[in-house]
């Protein structure tokens, strides 16, 4: 059994192959740390909506993933940042179906779904940054 | 954002999954190591309780005058326990009662050795699994605190009859290690409640298979969220374990079916769906239905049957059985 | 990492392997309206057992060949989508709207076969064809 590894993962996202690694590696992170049932298909799920905006909308950016542990539980962060165009109208992006781009709309609420955390901040011209936690159940 | 979360201390978890847990109890109680604090997460609490190196070292100054009245203490404490017939029970001969009048004493004594660390924690919490593994109520157990603290109080005053001052500072110490104590107590038995409340829950949602290929799931109780993705977790798995194509899901047995619980029962429905299985939902009543549609919910999405043998029959027909009556 | 497509009479199986890029999912798509029509296919299973994601932009990869398929003549049938799968799918909103699915493989070109019957029950496709209908029970309703 390997060591978790208590260091955030960085890992940069800038094509669709970069999109199925982070995805894959924090599966892989969800289940060493305990995560069980649907949870690593989840958050797994959640990692591919939010690298899969970064790409679509800022080119490029990283995903850091980072085991996090408050009050005895213990959590998944997955930190999805860019310094794209940023997004004008946070409310919008949260509602289903809002979409600018080729997407269907449904990342970032969707993802706020699939996870128990989450928060966005995000300025225009300067980029935008998702956190969002899954707690181990 | 100022999210309080940290990332997690080195030495909080080596492995995937923490050593098995010194066997402390029967099905529902939890293991020690389950619950382990990491050092951070210690001190955090100790700052919540303002405990400073003052007062660890006005505990460790006592730790003479403990000593001198511990036996007394303990003594005075049974005789309260043995005056109560609810907490008498537990100690039923005199074997038992030096048993525990000795792991008492230790407990005690520790309060006073300093080193408020991970080992530490580790001994309270298993103390306070033991109790309520033999079934002792948060009440008494808080009420032998309150009971510490007053004889201790009063014999730390006379100690130090000469120096209040002192005699107070040391006794404020206490209290606050006595608190943390307290608290690592209440959440160990907390924690365990909240194991046996899931373990009732996953045992009180049965998926029945009736014949090959149709499931039956009959839901009593209250849908909270927590519910909702286990059942729909459970149901999805059944689904390919069995080789399920329709599921009938009864209802009859939930109280109340709001919007939030009707947004649930269609998101396993769908679920379902992409697996490939149909469900057809029955006991849901023409009144909810209606109030259901208002509040804009698309009960065009769920297949619903009035009650529970026509949603049996659907599905018998669905999948090409034909139920017929033998005559004699 | 490519798909591949194997014909079986009438129908096109075609059994993802391995975790898609979007690349490897519009090749897919790509291939299989080609084959649908250098076949004349009548069905299209799609496997995607191996998959464990479906995020928003492969759910929708698989609405549109579902509907593009149609469009050439053909019935798509997905089959295979786990339960983790599934979930995460509802919970991010994703519902495959007027595509069918089936549990597996099996169940997946059985639904076939019936669907192609019921299209043309005159029809002289040797339906018997396709993998292990031979042993499976017809359910004629």
């Amino acid at each position: 059994m390997s060591e978790i590894s208590t260091e955030p993962l960085v890992m940069p996202i800038a094509n669709e192959a970069d999109i199925v690694a982070a995805r894959q590696r924090g599966r892989t992170m969800a289940i060493e740390l305990g995560f069980a049932g649907c949870d690593g298909t989840l958050i797994a799920t959640a990692i591919s909506e939010v690298a899969r905006n970064i790409l679509l909308y800022a080119q490029r950016g990283e995903i850091i993933l980072c085991c996090v542990e408050l009050g005895g539980r213990r959590g998944l962060s997955i930190e999805a940042r860019d310094s794209g165009p940023g997004i004008p109208d946070l409310r919008k992006a949260l509602t289903d179906g809002y979409s600018t781009s080729r997407g269907l709309g449904l990342g970032l609420p969707g993802s706020r779904r699939l996870m128990d955390e989450f928060a966005i901040e995000s300025e225009v011209g300067r980029g935008t940054n998702v956190t969002m936690t899954k707690w181990v159940r | 954002m100022s999210s309080p979360q940290r990332p997690v201390a080195p030495h909080s978890y080596g492995s995937q999954r923490p050593p098995a847990a010194v066997p402390i109890g029967p099905v529902g109680a939890i293991g020690v190591d389950e619950m382990q604090l990491t050092d951070e997460e210690v001190a955090r609490r100790m700052s919540w309780l303002e405990i400073t190196a003052d007062d660890i070292a006005n505990l460790t100054s006592i730790r003479d005058v403990a000593r001198g009245y511990a036996a007394e203490v303990i003594e005075d404490l049974y005789r309260h326990f043995l005056a109560f017939d609810e907490t008498r029970a537990f100690f039923r001969d005199e074997q038992t009662l030096r048993r525990v009048k000795a792991m008492q004493t230790e407990y005690f004594l520790r309060l006073t050795e300093g080193n408020y660390d991970r080992e530490y924690v580790r001994d309270r919490l298993k103390i306070g699994a033991i109790h309520q593994r033999i079934g002792l109520d948060v009440k008494w157990y808080l009420g032998a605190y309150n009971f510490y603290l007053r004889a201790v109080g009063s014999r730390l005053m006379r100690a130090f009859q000469d120096d209040p001052e002192r005699g107070r500072a040391c006794y404020f110490s206490l209290k606050k290690l006595v608190f943390f104590d307290i608290g690592l107590a209440i959440e160990i038995y907390l924690t365990t409640i909240r194991r046996q409340e899931e373990a009732i829950r996953e045992l009180s949602t049965p998926v029945l298979q009736l014949r090959a290929g149709l499931l039956i799931l009959p839901i009593i109780g209250v849908i909270d969220p927590t519910r909702a993705r286990q059942l729909t977790e459970q149901l999805l798995r059944s689904i390919r374990a069995n080789r399920a194509k329709v599921v009938v899901m009864d209802i009859t047995g939930v109280p109340s079916v709001d919007s939030r619980v009707a947004n649930h029962l269609v998101q396993t429905v769908e679920a379902a769906r992409l697996m490939g299985a149909t469900v057809i939902i029955t006991g849901l009543s023409a009144e909810v239905a209606q109030a259901l549609v208002l509040v804009g919910i698309d009960l065009n999405r769920i297949r619903t049957v009035g009650d529970l043998q026509g949603g049996i029959e659907e599905a018998e027909r669905s999948l090409g059985y034909r139920v017929s009556r033998v005559e004699a | 990492m490519q798909v591949p497509i194997l014909k079986q009479g009438p129908v096109l199986i075609a059994t993802v392997q391995d975790a898609l890029t979007d690349a490897d999912l519009h090749r897919l798509r790509d291939d299989l309206l080609q084959r649908v029509g250098t076949h004349r296919s009548l069905g299209v299973v799609l496997d995607v057992t191996a998959l464990d994601v479906l995020d928003s932009f492969a759910a929708r990869m698989l609405r549109t060949i579902s509907h593009a398929v149609r469009m050439r003549g053909a019935t798509t049938v997905i089959v295979g989508i786990q339960p983790g799968v599934a979930f995460a799918m509802v919970q991010l909103g994703l519902r495959l709207d007027g595509v069918d699915t089936a549990l597996d493989l099996e169940d997946g070109l059985n639904m076939l076969a019936r669907t192609i019957r019921s299209a043309d029950p005159t029809s002289t496709t040797n339906l018997a064809g396709l993998a292990g209908l031979a042993e499976l029970e017809w359910i004629d309703r």
